[in-house]
């Protein structure tokens, strides 16, 4: 677990684009955000194993915070899209005070496997009258692979 | 997802689709009702799947640990089912055949 704001800023001159998708907290919507993900990582030229790799592993995130994300409640998944790799930072309000981001789990070692670098990420809530849960996220980072021939 | 069994040494389950927390449970069930048939051949075809996330691998691989000896033969060329399945070193577990009709053939 580790500091909530620590990314670089966005916007700079020849800093990252970014794209922020935030849709219902329900497994439902992954497949669009995991579609999302393969999009930027195909036009950042990518090669094809790391675009397999960051759509798997934007899935597999997803699926861990919807799985502790309070009822009724948004993720909320934020690309940045910089020259040689994606930075992706997803998280959601969680519906327990006690929740956390499972890392003992086959899923997270298979992300942990697919992302060059991957954390996750904890805070409790501030505003603890809209929100019971703390709010839980998983950052992770995939660099673009060798250049397609 | 249909399962067929072309005569009684091989049975066959067919995939299509994307295979991720939506749809494990079913592909759990599939596989299920393919390693109680009395087949010495389990074959699963995956060549229509077009993604697979850790809990539909996760699924595949205690199928083939239920499987035991009879291994599991999955076919499948697709970098969406083959990329994780190598990245977790999980394709030591089955048989991968590049089409069916090597899948469903007998042993050389």
């Amino acid at each position: 677990m580790s500091d909530w704001d620590s990314h670089p800023p966005a916007g700079a001159l020849g800093g990252p684009s970014v794209v922020e998708v935030r849709t219902s907290a329900t497994a439902a919507l992954i497949p669009t955000i995991r579609a999302v993900a393969s999009d930027l990582a195909a036009r950042a030229d990518f090669d094809l194993d790391a675009i397999s790799d960051l759509r798997m592993a934007v899935d597999e995130a997803c699926a861990t915070l919807v799985d502790v994300a309070a009822p009724a409640s948004m993720l909320q998944c934020t690309f940045r899209v910089h020259a040689e790799h994606i930075e992706v930072h997803a998280h959601v309000h969680a519906g327990s005070a006690d929740a956390a981001v499972s890392t003992d789990t086959f899923g997270w070692r298979v992300l942990q496997t697919l992302a060059d670098h991957v954390e996750a990420l904890r805070q409790d809530s501030a505003d603890s009258v809209d929100h019971v849960g703390p709010t839980v996220g998983i950052r992770l980072d995939k660099h673009a692979g060798m250049p397609p021939r | 997802m249909t399962f067929e069994q072309p005569d009684a040494h091989h049975a066959l389950l067919v995939v299509e689709g994307e295979i991720d927390t939506l749809t494990a449970g079913s592909l759990e069930r599939a596989l299920t009702e393919l390693l109680n048939a009395s087949a010495d051949v389990l074959v699963v075809d995956l060549s229509a799947v077009t993604f697979l996330a850790s809990s539909g691998l996760a699924v595949l691989i205690r199928a083939a640990h239920q499987a035991g000896e009879r291994r599991l033969r999955l076919v499948s060329t697709a970098r969406a089912v083959r990329r994780p399945m190598e990245i977790t070193g999980s394709d030591q577990l089955f048989d991968l055949y590049p089409d069916r009709t090597a899948a469903l053939s007998p042993e050389e």
